[in-house]
């Protein structure tokens, strides 16, 4: 395709004409998507600011009459029977999440040292086949497991939901992980270990904190997989007590009989830690998600 | 033996009566329980079922639950009990709460060294949790289900046999077709807690409106179909409340009775004898009400266009809105009606509280067949005990299963959703309380003797669940024609049925 | 335990002391370092290997309703069989193909535009990738719940919307409707994953050399060259992978279609997932259910084997 016909005099730092046509398409392209994702989450928000009866309106109220706060309230207030329901649900789903998140890194780290670090038979196997962990549905999962929960005297425990969930992270913690120590050179340890430190001092304090940005990626990711999870939830937990958002989520559903702003307020509620956590983060959810699969 | 409810003393050991009659007189029927000595028996005469009999027979009796279950199990008994059943939600009328939160304290007072860990689970999922459950053996002790779901547990062995006479009643002091939904291949697994039916209610206001008369619901299912196309003609509001969501238990609850009045059914359980082993599926009958459904849906369009996705749930909000004209009701809508009105706000307030002064109940519609409706409750078991975590309690349960089925607490934990199991219940002072306080109460508790329950097999939950919404489903978004539909289901149950 | 410690970097062990050591005893010289990857193996063995097994087993049996599971009653490759020959599984298998199909290509395309259109400096442009982004972490089954209130028959917005602006003068059915409900949930997922492959063709495009975009330019090509000869080939390896990913993602997804239709009406929403779900768990058929798993899982290996290929792309991939 190099044809060479015009050496181009003078080289311009940005381009010009022709690529006009396509950054209007490109801001075009990104206008659409920035309605197609932002409207509906902008009407789950007026939705929420709407009344029980005020939502069933055919047309809608494009903003409502009445702007009310009452489904916020009513969630979120400690003092009502649903609040505190709602508030339960909120804290399992945080606790679930946070310790399964801290269990998987901690499962994670050795495991993608020893993969990065070590050649012991059957590495590759075992590796790929780590990797391969989420390409199983849960739903085909869900007999088995609450099989093996029960044996293991988990059911209707947070810890079922833990240790499911810890896996979540593995394969991408070690994938990314892996990444990492190797490009660490072994001789840093080398020399902590000449030093006097022995094997875990020397990887625990030299190659551990230089790999804390993959650390904090992965752990991004898994919380806010674990966050998420609905159908393990939904069946290895009973107690209304113990329950965690989405699960708490759709049984706010089947009980408020079509409370459609109520459920709307509910889902934006439950949105807040993911998206605030995300946005913070962002950067390392990013690397965790792109990480590996782009290679220069 | 004690005379506890003040009818004339028979001797006990008279006859135990063929549970499959409705002739049940009680004042002759009482019992003789091996092991046990209490005896309550039915006071309670079926044959005069009428909403002036209900209201004749509530109140002339009292009863003290705990000392009539202290003859089955001592109250100070020591044992540990587990217990899963679908408590109250947030959705239920206060009162709901309120009796719930009594029945623990009287529980705890009755039998305070039984160590009860009772879980409320949520209605949608509790049947897939105990499946799973009974397969991991970590099945609870007892169980309260609604009515349908007993049989397959009990198929599968996994139901320890229970009957009335274990905890001191007598098996004619429940309805004999609750006793019908707890019996399999002639064992008895379990004790009615509740039964109701559902009522027909809709919107004087909007009958007025559209120029029909606000105060008699429609007498037959074509009147259904006219009233709701000349609804939605004149207003443009949904007339009838059809739901066909599938996979949801309220579906078959809603369309089976439109069926059997056509002079369809499932299997033959619309039959004095039913056998469960011919499909009706694709009879003339079934094939007109699925056409009744058909027209209102597809031809008239006088229906939620959401009924495909709808559950019941989903109709209460379009009623109080004044969206929704008719629908086929539980009891407990009425109260949940009032309960969403008082909630309401604003001018969703005077909205929704016209509604409610304009809500009026009535018996569901006639068929050419007769007039049906789905007999419905709830049912406790016990399970058998090597699924029981942790070991089954016998006596625990026995006393767990006295206590809350008996006619005191029979009547209270259904306040507002339905009946006492116990017969016996109808004759106490709650119901006569209820009574005065619950509208319409009278005209779904006369529905009763009109109720036909599901077919008592196994497979019952997923003809019902699966295959009958289906096909609605089928019928209604055009996929097949009305025969094609039945005949598809039919086929389908026929397979069923067949072992495949 | 400090023999074999780092001998990366170029220098193979160099264990020629003796013959090559068999297996088992290779096993022993490391033993040490399974124990670093021993808890997430186990893990793994308990979460993943464990349900693999019972599946495969379960598959070969038939569990009527009438019996305990522990009476369940060999019948060997009949479930396969009775589900390969029926026809309701090729209905499923077709909207399965739909679903994960049209899911992943419009979420690739509609990533990559957004990709494109963002891999230059503007204002506001790291706070447009954040909103972009944020239905991917948002809760599948909140997604679900308001997407059903947008589409709602009677009620909802989208309907409401089209009567406005006249294009028609009834509300769509969308979820009850046999032909619209499979495209409507697609546009779902689709809403909730195109971000994903966003931002990993985002990465992707990092990559690319700016020389050679220059240099491409200095020689003439228009945007379109540039795109198809310099930039499309450096996507292709992380393109690879985003598809793959996608594909294996809407294979799995179960939430959406369950939560906003559950398989309805008639069926029209029916995929493996929700068929394998409803077989198990509405009606009780574990072993016809666990058949069904068991050709997923066939099909997720034969997708895993390419998606390891495509990341490993040759440089990794040699065995010991």
């Amino acid at each position: 395709m190099s044809t060479l016909t015009q050496t181009s005099p003078r080289p311009r730092p940005r381009p010009k004409k022709p690529i006009g046509g396509w950054r209007w398409a490109g801001r075009g392209i990104l206008a659409f998507l920035l309605l197609f994702t932002a409207l509906p989450m902008a009407w789950m928000v007026i939705t929420s600011l709407k009344s029980q009866l005020a939502a069933l309106q055919y047309p809608p109220q494009w903003w409502p009459e009445e702007v009310t706060f009452e489904n916020y309230i009513l969630l979120l207030s400690p003092n009502n029977a649903v609040g505190q329901e709602f508030l339960q649900y909120f804290w399992n789903s945080l606790y679930v999440s946070i310790l399964s998140t801290i269990l998987g890194v901690a499962v994670a780290v050795p495991a993608a040292y020893a993969f990065s670090r070590f050649r012991f038979p059957g590495r590759q196997m075992l590796f790929f086949s780590v990797l391969l962990r989420n390409m199983f549905p849960a739903v085909v999962f869900l007999m088995p497991l609450f099989l093996m929960m029960k044996w293991l005297g988990l059911v209707n425990t947070h810890g079922s939901l833990i240790l499911t969930y810890l896996t979540f992270g593995l394969p991408l913690s070690i994938w990314l992980l892996k990444g990492f120590y190797d490009n660490i050179p072994p001789q840093l340890e080398q020399a902590a270990r000449i030093d006097g430190a022995t094997r875990f001092q020397a990887f625990f304090y030299i190659v551990m904190p230089l790999s804390s940005p993959g650390i904090i990626a992965t752990a991004i990711y898994a919380f806010i997989m674990a966050w998420n999870e609905y159908v393990y939830a939904l069946t290895f937990l009973n107690s209304k007590d113990k329950l965690t958002l989405p699960v708490g989520l759709q049984r706010f559903f089947a009980e408020y009989a079509t409370n459609w702003p109520g459920l709307m307020a509910a889902s934006f509620i439950m949105s807040v830690p993911v998206v605030v956590l995300f946005l913070v983060l962002q950067k390392y959810f990013v690397r965790a998600l792109t990480e590996g699969a782009v290679k220069s | 033996m004690t005379n506890l409810l003040g009818r004339k003393s028979v001797p006990a050991r008279l006859s135990r009566r063929n549970i499959l009659s409705y002739s049940v007189t009680a004042l002759l029927a009482t019992t003789m329980i091996a092991g046990s000595t209490t005896s309550f028996a039915a006071n309670v005469d079926l044959t005069k079922w009428s909403p002036e009999y209900v209201k004749s027979i509530a109140g002339t009796a009292e009863v003290d639950t705990a000392a009539e279950c202290a003859k089955v199990v001592p109250s100070d008994y020591k044992g540990r009990l587990s217990y899963w059943w679908v408590g109250p939600t947030q959705a239920q009328p206060e009162i709901d709460h309120k009796m719930d939160a009594e029945f623990w304290a009287a529980w705890k007072k009755a039998y305070p060294n039984i160590e009860t860990d009772a879980q409320s689970l949520d209605y949608n999922d509790m049947l897939n949790k105990v499946r799973t459950a009974a397969l991991g053996n970590a099945a609870p002790m007892v169980a309260k289900f609604p009515i349908l779901w007993g049989v397959e547990f009990a198929a599968k062995g996994q139901l320890k046999e229970l009957k009335p006479e274990d905890v001191g009643y007598a098996t004619d002091d429940f309805w004999p077709g609750a006793m019908k939904s707890v019996t399999y291949e002639g064992k008895t697994y379990g004790i009615p807690t509740n039964n109701e039916t559902m009522g027909f209610i809709w919107n004087a206001k909007i009958f007025a409106d559209a120029g029909l008369d606000p105060e008699k619901p429609p007498a037959t299912w074509d009147d259904v179909v006219k009233y709701s196309k000349q609804i939605k003609d004149k207003l443009g509001i949904n007339g009838y409340g059809l739901v066909a969501r599938q996979n949801a238990g309220n579906t078959p609850f809603r369309f089976m009775p439109q069926l059997w009045a056509y002079g369809g059914g499932a299997l033959d359980e619309t039959s004095e004898q039913p056998t469960y082993k011919t499909v009706e599926l694709n009879n003339a009958g079934s094939k007109a009400a699925l056409q009744a459904a058909y027209d209102m849906y597809v031809r008239d369009k006088s229906v939620p266009a959401s009924a495909l996705t709808n559950t019941q749930n989903e109709n209460q909000n379009p009623f109080i809105a004044g969206q929704l004209a008719m629908m086929i009701a539980h009891p407990a809508e009425y109260a949940k009606m009032v309960d969403l009105a008082s909630k309401a706000t604003g001018a969703d307030k005077a909205a929704a509280d016209a509604v409610v002064q304009n809500m009026r109940y009535g018996l569901l519609p006639e068929g050419p067949a007769r007039r049906a409706v789905v007999f419905g409750g709830s049912n406790v078991h016990v399970f058998a005990p090597e699924l029981v975590e942790g070991g089954l309690d016998v006596d625990a349960a026995r006393a767990f299963i006295c206590f809350s089925t008996g006619p005191e607490w029979s009547t209270k934990l259904a306040w507002v959703g339905s009946n006492p199991g116990h017969l016996d219940g109808f004759t106490t002072k709650w119901m006569k309380e209820r009574l005065d306080t619950i509208k319409f109460l009278d005209v779904t508790t006369s529905m009763l003797p009109s109720g036909i329950p599901f077919p008592v097999i196994p497979e019952q939950a997923e003809i019902m669940n699966i295959i009958v919404p289906d096909m609605l489903q089928n019928a209604l978004t055009g996929k097949m024609t009305v025969d094609q539909a039945a005949d598809d289901a039919a086929q389908k149950v026929q397979e069923l049925l067949d072992g495949m | 335990m400090t023999i074999h410690v780092a001998h990366r970097s170029g220098a193979m062990p160099a264990p020629n002391l003796r013959r090559k050591p068999n297996l088992f005893q290779r096993i022993l010289l490391h033993w040490n370092d399974y124990t670093y990857i021993a808890p997430a193996l186990i893990v793994m063995l308990l979460v993943i290997a464990f349900p693999i097994y019972y599946t495969v087993e379960l598959s070969f049996f038939k569990t009527p309703a009438n019996l305990s599971m522990d009476k369940k009653i060999f019948v060997g490759l009949d479930n396969y069989w009775a589900i390969l020959t029926s026809k309701s599984f090729w209905n499923v298998t077709y909207n399965t193909l739909i679903w994960t199909v049209f899911s992943t290509f419009f979420a690739f395309v509609l990533g990559l535009g957004a990709a494109l259109a963002l891999n230059r400096e503007f204002l506001g442009r790291g706070v447009l990738r954040a909103v972009l982004l944020v239905p991917y972490v948002i809760s599948a089954v909140a997604a679900s719940y308001v997407w059903k209130w947008l589409y709602h028959s009677d009620f909802g917005v989208i309907g409401a919307l089209s009567v406005q602006f006249g294009f028609t003068d009834r509300p769509i059915n969308f979820l009850d409707n046999i032909y619209t409900a499979l495209p409507a949930i697609i546009v779902v997922n689709i809403w909730k994953e195109f971000s994903f492959a966003m931002i990993m063709l985002l990465a992707g495009l990092q990559t690319v050399p700016d020389q050679l975009l220059r240099a491409a330019q200095v020689d003439g090509a228009n945007a379109w060259q540039r795109f198809w000869h310099v930039t499309m080939p450096h996507l292709k390896g992380v393109s690879m992978v985003t598809i793959l990913l996608l594909l294996v993602t809407n294979l799995n997804s179960f939430i959406i279609p369950w939560i906003m239709t559950g398989g309805g009406p008639a069926g029209a929403t029916d995929i493996w997932i929700t068929q394998i779900y409803q077989m198990a768990f509405g009606r009780i058929r574990f072993g016809m259910a666990s058949a069904y798993s068991v050709i997923l899982f066939i099909v997720m290996m034969l997708l895993g084997y390419f998606y390891v290929k495509a990341l490993t792309r040759g440089d990794e991939a040699k065995v010991e």
